[in-house]
């Protein structure tokens, strides 16, 4: 009885292990394909983990050429304004000289067309001022591009490290330091319609209004 | 003697902006890059108004405008906010802190000297 029992059990293992041989055939075909499937992912990946590092070292690049281009506008503007400001005194000097004359010589035609021509002059390089506004406005936007620049180049710098155990540091061409302390306006708009400042000669009516009825309550109180 | 404006922004080009439309209506024009620098300065220049940008590093516009609210020796100094950030949130974040008048970047020179004088004269 012992013996059969034993048999039995032999045979249920030996089935066992035939559905486990049957199981591994079929498991096979798929290994093979994960193996081909990992033959063909492993380059891909060090292609990616290459152009991750190639953009990584290429951003500080970009950053340094970004400033580059602020600070050229910006010196380009503060010359620009230096002439603009010479120019302006000169004529207010010329207006000044040439009122006095009016005032010697009387009424002139000549000379009334020369101090409208002056005013008109005047006029313009108020519009010049305004204008050359826009580099301060452009400042703003590239600062803004350059901070997404260095959020960009910390996700690939983290990605980098999760590939290899390489420090972002360890590139070449990494050297670029973002300004720690810079402030913009991303929304920065060269927008010379006055919508904005109509909005807040509004609120600015509205709000000093407030405070002259709380000053006038403050003071119906005190009487 | 001159009155004095002190003018506060990190834009160089916005400082030389104010300078050259103010110092030719013969005010004494003081610039500084930050609110910091702006606070160490109003304690040794008497200083009559303060122009100043909103967004500038280590202590912005507004807490500039507050401080200088706070400060019993300088409350009364009319302040005009110069800055980019033109909604309503910030409009009048900066009127709470106590700014006397808001104008928007690109902003003209004319509406500076109007706003200046109404101060100042």
């Amino acid at each position: 009885m012992d013996n059969s029992n034993s048999f039995e059990n032999i045979f249920k293992k030996l089935g066992d292990l035939k559905d486990f041989f049957v199981y591994g055939q079929k498991l096979i075909p798929i290994l093979h394909k994960i193996l081909d499937f990992m033959h063909d992912t492993v380059p891909l990946l060090e292609n990616v983990n290459r152009s991750i590092q190639d953009s990584t070292s290429k951003i500080p690049k970009a950053a340094m050429q970004i400033n580059s281009i602020t600070n050229a506008n910006e010196i380009a503007t503060t010359e620009i304004l230096d002439i603009v400001d010479g120019m302006s005194m000169d004529i207010a000097n010329m207006q000044t000289k040439l009122e006095s004359l009016k005032n010697k010589l009387g009424e002139d035609e000549e000379l009334n067309a020369v101090i409208s021509t002056i005013e008109k002059i005047n006029a313009g390089m108020l519009n010049i001022t305004i204008s050359l506004q826009v580099q301060d406005i452009t400042s703003q936007q590239l600062s803004s591009v350059n901070h997404l620049i260095q959020s960009i180049q910390e996700k690939l710098a983290a990605l980098l490290i999760e590939f290899k155990d390489k420090e972002i540091s360890e590139l070449p061409a990494a050297e670029y330091h973002f300004p720690k302390d810079s402030t913009f306006n991303a929304d920065a708009r060269y927008d010379k319609s006055n919508s904005s400042q109509k909005l807040a000669d509004s609120l600015v009516e509205e709000t000093l209004n407030k405070a002259t009825q709380s000053e006038i309550d403050k003071l119906f109180k005190k009487l | 003697m001159k009155k004095v404006i002190l003018v506060a922004d990190d834009s160089p080009t916005i400082r030389k902006f104010v300078s050259v439309a103010l110092s030719l209506k013969g005010y004494e024009i003081v610039v500084c890059a930050d609110g910091m620098e702006a606070i160490e300065i109003l304690p040794i220049k008497k200083v009559d108004l303060v122009i100043t940008d909103l967004n500038m590093p280590n202590v912005d516009g507004y807490e500039l405008i507050s401080s200088i609210r706070k400060n019993n020796e300088y409350s009364d100094i009319p302040i005009i906010v110069l800055s980019s950030l033109g909604n309503t949130e910030d409009i009048q974040r900066g009127l709470e802190c106590g700014a006397n008048s808001y104008l928007v970047k690109p902003f003209d020179p004319k509406r500076v000297i109007y706003e200046v004088s109404k101060y100042l004269n």
